[in-house]
């Protein structure tokens, strides 16, 4: 019964993350992500890591809300029903992604594990419990730290203002045809109001 | 969805035999869903002053389902047909898998699981996914515009959700939905942590786009999210949201007014009552508080309500040492 | 459902991951990739964990970390490409070929 369970996620999960590059919309690109981790999270519930599984689960959901916001943003059709792709090296890139997955196929079918499974999943929670707030709470300070520089440094990035003026400073649409090393002065040759074009508005 | 086998569930709960679980939940939130139509209604019309139209009969609801159910069903150019067609269908399933962990009665619940308010603010979490989709998914401008509003608006209320849960739970010491039951045994949540429950109104309001969170399929959008369903989907789409306040109310019933806990009558007599009055609570501010625009309301979510949400946690955690 | 089969479904995520990430031309794709890699190995880790751990806390832990590594690789990617966006207008790779403002 979970090896019929664990087939299913895992070939879910698999399928899904394959067909995220492989779609036409970026939304369904980000949902079929969001199934896969979903899958995995299914998975980790029958490894007996639930608490794991629920908070990967709860966390990866709203991620990918955001995730599909975000695609929107940066989207030339915001529907995204349209058909599209790009990809650039594709080549490479399958070589790299079998070499990837085959380094760790070849670990999993030559290597020697030892055998010591989980003996009681609610001792488990609770170890992970004092190792997460335990003694000096290390690994969850860590992680708050981490999380709180992260904030830190994604606000000073985006903001849309400042040390050096208005972030849409010299700012201009890209070219017509994609690719090369767009630089905002190129246009300005022809375009004597490109300087001061506003994009957007900056709210989100 | 924990399935395997559980071990010592805190509050001793049974839950029920597994083939009875889904058509016992599905009755529930059905004819909760029914009550709260009708509810809705009456309270609109008594308040317009327009009371004893046909409208607000009990049959009235019922009457045009059936209608609803035999009108043609008209699609969009190029829509997402598998998204659209399961968004109601997905809906109500999260909103029965949320109701799930709720204890309906002492010892009844059908999964009272040991992480209950973690997996009911998935299923909460997974709702928006699924509120997105079918506004997405038909292809059409206004349902689109009035998906991506809703994402900003759920964005900002489900951290809320999320804090104002914890809270609850932590008098509890446990994320059991029933240890957070027999907790408020001598004194309901509502008295001892005050601005849980308003905040959970606005969450509720907000997952089931309604109230001053109408956005989703909102007249100023031409119907938004729901402009292009027509027959069984309108229908579908309709009940699954009555469904979900239902479950909201039952839910807010059971972490904030002390869930099935009361004198006298049985406990599933009580539980039935409290959701009743928070259902009644969230029609009537359905019906007369006036729609927020989605940014005014992502401010005062996040420079507001979320600091409200931190006090709640606040107290809740003095209240406990 | 044992060692070697989830780490062949962790190697498989993996590895459609890398493809994804170099393939891709749109920031956001490519981040999508990042994703799936590290679904992979949180799928690896706690298979380790419950096959070879006997229930200690480490390989959870690094669940966790690798749970904390997406979500920061979430929040500076999606900063990072606002601020190119406003810079350059660029939601490509091939739209900034230097880093040079």
């Amino acid at each position: 019964m979970i090896d019929v369970a664990f087939v299913v996620f895992s070939l879910t999960a698999v399928v899904s993350g394959y067909l995220v590059f492989r779609v036409d919309s970026m939304i369904r690109a980000s949902f079929l992500l969001l199934a896969s981790f979903l899958n995995v999270g299914a998975v980790l519930v029958l490894l007996l890591a639930e608490y794991l599984g629920t908070a990967l689960l709860f966390m990866m959901t709203v991620e990918m809300i955001v995730m599909a916001l975000f695609m929107v943003m940066f989207m030339m059709n915001p529907a995204g029903l349209n058909p599209m792709s790009m990809v650039h090296q594709p080549r490479v890139a399958a070589v790299a992604g079998v070499v990837a997955a085959g380094g760790i196929w070849a670990v999993a079918l030559f290597a020697e594990f030892p055998d010591a499974p989980v003996v009681d999943a609610d001792q488990a929670v609770r170890d992970l419990g004092f190792e997460l707030l335990g003694q000096s709470m290390l690994v969850f300070e860590s992680a708050g730290v981490t999380l709180l520089a992260t904030m830190v440094c994604a606000v000073v990035l985006s903001a849309a203002r400042g040390r050096y003026g208005d972030g849409y400073e010299g700012s201009v649409a890209p070219p017509l045809d994609p690719g090369g090393d767009h630089r905002p002065e190129d246009d300005l040759v022809d375009d004597d109001a490109a300087g001061d074009h506003h994009h957007g508005h900056g709210g989100m | 969805m924990m399935g395997g086998d559980r071990i010592d569930v805190p509050s001793g709960i049974d839950p029920f035999h597994p083939a009875l679980a889904v058509p016992v939940l599905l009755a529930v939130v059905g004819l909760g869903a029914v009550i709260a139509v009708i509810l809705h209604r009456k309270v609109a019309s008594s308040l317009a002053g327009t009371g004893g139209s046909p409208a607000t009969s009990a049959a009235a609801p019922l009457r045009e389902a059936r209608w609803l159910a035999r009108q043609q069903v008209v699609t969009t150019e190029r829509p997402d047909l598998a998204t659209w067609i399961l968004a109601p269908a997905a809906y109500l399933g999260l909103a029965v898998a949320a109701l799930s962990v709720v204890p309906l009665s002492a010892g009844v619940a059908v999964a009272d699981v040991r992480t209950g308010i973690v997996v009911f603010g998935a299923a909460e979490a997974l709702a928006i996914v699924v509120i997105f989709l079918h506004g997405w998914s038909p292809n059409s401008p206004y349902a689109l515009i009035s998906a991506y509003r809703f994402v900003a608006v759920a964005l900002s209320y489900e951290l809320l959700s999320m804090f104002v849960l914890i809270a609850a739970a932590i008098p509890a010491g446990s994320l059991s939905i029933g240890a957070i039951v027999d907790s408020q045994a001598g004194l309901w949540n509502v008295v001892r942590q005050p601005l849980g429950l308003p905040l959970w109104l606005v969450v509720s309001w907000g997952v089931t786009f309604s109230g001053p969170l109408a956005v989703v399929d909102s007249a100023d959008l031409a119907g938004g999210g729901g402009v292009e369903d027509s027959g069984l989907q309108r229908l579908a789409w309709a009940g699954a949201r009555a469904a979900m306040l239902v479950v909201f109310a039952a839910a807010g019933a059971t972490v904030f007014l002390g869930g099935w806990q009361g004198p006298v009558l049985p406990g599933g007599a009580w539980m039935a009552l409290k959701t009743a009055a928070l259902l009644a609570v969230l029609v009537v501010g359905d019906i007369t508080l006036a729609r927020m625009s989605a940014q005014r309301f992502v401010r005062l979510a996040w420079a507001v309500l979320l600091p409200l949400a931190f006090l709640d946690l606040l107290i809740a955690g003095l209240g406990s040492l | 459902m044992s060692l070697v089969t989830i780490l062949l479904v962790a190697g498989a995520l993996i590895g459609i991951g890398v493809w994804g990430a170099l393939a891709q031309q749109s920031f956001v794709m490519l981040m999508m990739g990042i994703e799936l890699v590290v679904n992979g190995v949180i799928l690896a880790a706690a298979g380790f964990w419950a096959e070879t751990g006997a229930g200690g806390p480490k390989g959870q832990v690094l669940v966790i970390v690798a749970m904390a590594v997406m979500a920061v690789e979430m929040a500076i990617g999606f900063a990072l490409v606002a601020a190119v966006y406003r810079a350059r207008q660029a939601d490509m790779t091939e739209g900034i070929g230097s880093l040079r403002g």
